[in-house]
């Protein structure tokens, strides 16, 4: 009976061992070159994120310009009617 | 008890085998968070495509509006140049001569009464100037319409303080000769810058009695007293008298 208790223990004990070994093994990983493909698909995103920041900014400064362009075309328009009154009182 | 320590050690090492796997496996991302995170992206990266077409093509139309807007401005430009029958460069090279005129009065604004009064011809030169630039039909401008109408108000103020001058102030004239300024008291009082009445002459000449004894002779190079504006006095009026009774008798 001791002999059995002395030699069950590292029996229990090689098992437990080797168990938590097994068990950490089981779990599926993502290989280096899925790894690769998503660092891949990141840095696309990435990059399409800071081209659209570019394009918003060159978008944003565009509509300005229009704005600005739009302003100009008014004060000609309301320029000419000024100078068509002003002749017809200049001599 | 040598049994138990070969026990014990098994149990450590296990342990520390134990975990340094997990640690491992923490580290290490599992297929299905891969698949995840590749959908993820993935999806990501479509929407910010789509994103991105639509942007490059905003900014198309809006170049295209933008240069038409170029357009438009440039030929309503042109339109109003020709109302005025000017060029670009034309209207340039007006507005330097705008800009130097009001430049040269906003100078003249800045002078002490004595030193304006100096550069009294000046003043005289830029209304010269001014009615030369409003000759032009440029000037009908708004730029130049408000530029010149401003001008005009600052030419008509340095006059008032030049006439203010001329009523209060003691001047001087420096006799010319005959033949060149056909200079008499008669002649002085008639300028436009002494009296602008040549019947004030006697005023003059009571005023210099020190050098003109006969008011009808005076000398090149005297430096005579301009007494302020003002109507002949009791004394220079019975002066001009004696001096027409004189000249009759």
């Amino acid at each position: 009976m001791r002999h059995l208790r002395r030699a069950t223990l590292p029996v229990l004990v090689a098992a437990f061992l080797v168990g938590s070994l097994l068990l950490g093994g089981c779990t599926r990983h993502a290989s280096e070159e899925e790894l690769k493909q998503l660092n891949d698909l990141k840095a696309e995103v990435a990059s399409l994120e800071k081209q659209i920041a570019e394009r918003e900014g060159a978008k944003a400064n565009l509509e300005k310009q229009i704005a600005a362009k739009n302003d100009k075309l008014k004060w000609c328009a309301d320029e000419q009617q000024a100078v068509k009154q002003r002749l017809q009182n200049w001599k | 008890m040598k049994l138990q320590k070969i026990i014990f050690s098994i149990l450590a090492a296990s342990l520390v085998l134990y975990g340094a796997n997990i640690a491992f496996a923490q580290e290490k991302m599992t297929k299905e968070e891969w698949e995840k995170q590749i959908q993820e992206y993935t999806a990501k990266r479509n929407d910010l495509k789509a994103k991105l077409d639509k942007l490059d093509a905003d900014i198309k139309a809006l170049t295209a509006q933008s240069a038409s807007k170029d357009a438009d401005f440039a030929k309503c430009e042109a339109e109003l140049y020709a109302l005025v029958g000017a060029t670009r460069a034309e209207v340039e090279a007006y507005r330097a001569k705008v800009n130097a005129l009001e430049g040269k009065v906003t100078e003249l604004t800045r002078l002490s009464n004595q030193d304006l009064w100096n550069r009294k011809g000046e003043v005289d030169g830029a209304q010269t100037d001014l009615n030369g630039l409003r000759m032009s039909k440029i000037s009908l401008l708004t730029e130049f319409w408000e530029k010149l109408t401003s001008i005009q108000q600052k030419i008509d103020g340095l006059k008032a303080t030049l006439a203010a001058i001329a009523n209060t102030m003691e001047r001087w004239y420096t006799v010319g000769t005959w033949s060149r300024d056909r200079d008499c008291l008669w002649n002085i009082a008639k300028k436009k810058d002494i009296y602008d009445d040549p019947f004030k002459w006697p005023k003059i000449w009571q005023s210099n009695r020190d050098k003109i004894r006969d008011p009808d002779i005076i000398q090149p190079g005297w430096k005579l007293k301009i007494p302020p504006v003002a109507p002949l006095t009791k004394e220079e009026k019975a002066a001009a008298n004696r001096h027409y009774r004189k000249k009759a008798g």
